[in-house]
């Protein structure tokens, strides 16, 4: 009778198990309960809600005038720049017209949200962070921060998203490099914090160090174009077809405090 | 049946547990922290008679991978397998000092993590970072900080 006892629910995690690793029944009954769960995640983050207000409290208006002067110059700065990406795409867009493509320059929204002190499981590399359903945010969607791509939105509530890093092993993203256009995928490396491969690139590509490798948009999963990595190293071993690409990201994932979620902007 | 004293000590150790851990530690840390949920389960399961232990830990198993994006079942699994060997030492554990119980919650950390891994490694490939190693060790460790902070809200 007590082997029975522990017998039934043994199989019947090993039944989730299953269904949880191979099919998508079980998505929407681990939303709900992560919905009903996400007051613990509130809690985890009173002490940062706290902090942050304090701060605020007692922020002297001399360094709030200094820091919306530095903004300022930023906000002029990065204006100017983007003046001469404007340029750079009509352009693009002119020769894309001379040669009768169809390819159209994306046009996308962004949404700022901010990284909570929150962890999930030890052995995925993940996030939460404070936008959700009620903010828009849906599943897939890709999360980029200053430098480059930070991750994609795996779970959402109401209130959090869950974003699993690029590093992380079960995330893949198609890339291209930026200088001659290869195409690949990448693949985060559990044993590194800051790894990631790029497998299945036929030996003898031209792919050089510190080639940048930028999200293609292939599938149309993902906008094209974000920065994804830079190449610290190739491997091209005799015994293997591929040549064995390894990159580093080129967003720095432990100073992150804010993060943008991408959408384009016909979605 | 658990009565329903044992049940609020229940929901108030698995509120503790979640809670603790889903508060975020650097890296290394993160990598080599108890099972909180397995620390706290355990004091729970020795002070509750011995009826409806294997539902309970097959909830709070299911609820702790939802809350940790975990693979569904994952640390029920290595949950409900871990209470069973604590189940089987219990009176031992009940009586022993200190020492030994720390040894019991060493090998129960230790079947918690095999499963664990095995399940990891079945459904996502051998992608681990090998500090996990240490959590049994840490698990041992704290028990008797974690002894004495639950012992306090059991008052």
């Amino acid at each position: 009778m007590r082997l029975f006892k522990l017998f039934t629910p043994v199989l019947l995690s090993i039944v989730l198990i299953f269904l949880d690793a191979r099919f998508s029944y079980l998505d929407n009954f681990k939303r709900f309960t992560l919905t009903l769960l996400s007051p613990i995640y509130v809690i985890v983050d009173l002490p940062g809600h706290v902090i942050d207000w304090v701060n605020d409290k007692g922020t002297e208006n001399e360094l709030l005038v200094s820091q919306n002067d530095y903004l300022e110059g930023q906000l002029i700065e990065l204006k100017a720049k983007l003046q001469t990406y404007n340029n750079l795409a009509l352009e693009n867009q002119k020769l894309s017209n001379l040669l009768e493509s169809s390819y159209l320059i994306p046009d996308h929204n962004v949404k700022l949200a901010r990284i909570k002190s929150i962890t999930q499981s030890r052995l995925s590399k993940k996030i939460i962070i404070n936008k959700g359903l009620n903010d828009n945010v849906t599943l897939s969607d890709l999360v980029i921060g200053s430098d480059g791509v930070v991750g994609q939105v795996t779970e959402v509530t109401p209130l959090y998203s869950t974003v699993k890093l690029l590093s992380d092993p079960t995330q893949h993203m198609p890339v291209k490099n930026s200088r001659t256009g290869i195409r690949g995928i990448t693949k985060g490396l559990a044993s590194n914090e800051k790894g990631m491969i790029i497998e299945f690139i036929p030996l003898e590509s031209d792919i050089k160090i510190g080639d940048i490798f930028v999200t293609s948009g292939i599938g149309n999963s993902y906008p094209s174009g974000y920065f994804v990595g830079r190449v610290n190293s190739t491997d091209e071993s005799l015994n293997s077809s591929f040549m064995r690409v390894s990159l580093e990201p080129t967003q720095n994932m432990n100073k992150l405090e804010l993060v943008l979620i991408v959408k384009e902007k016909n979605d | 049946m658990i009565n329903q004293t044992q049940t609020l000590l229940l929901i108030k150790v698995t509120i503790l547990a979640f809670i603790v851990g889903s508060v975020s530690l650097p890296n290394v840390l993160e990598l080599v922290s108890p099972f909180w949920l397995l620390l706290f389960f355990i004091y729970w399961l020795i002070y509750s008679d011995s009826h409806g232990i294997y539902t309970a830990a097959l909830i709070l198993g299911l609820l702790l991978d939802v809350l940790q994006g975990a693979i569904l079942g994952q640390n029920a699994l290595a949950l409900i397998t871990s209470s069973a060997f604590i189940l089987s030492v219990k009176k031992s554990f009940f009586v022993s000092n200190l020492t030994t119980q720390q040894v019991y919650v060493f090998f129960a950390s230790l079947i918690y993590l095999i499963l664990f891994l095995i399940t990891h490694i079945l459904v996502q490939g051998l992608q681990i970072e090998w500090l996990v190693i240490f959590v049994p060790f840490t698990g041992a460790i704290l028990w008797p900080i974690v002894r004495f902070l639950l012992a306090k809200l059991k008052q």
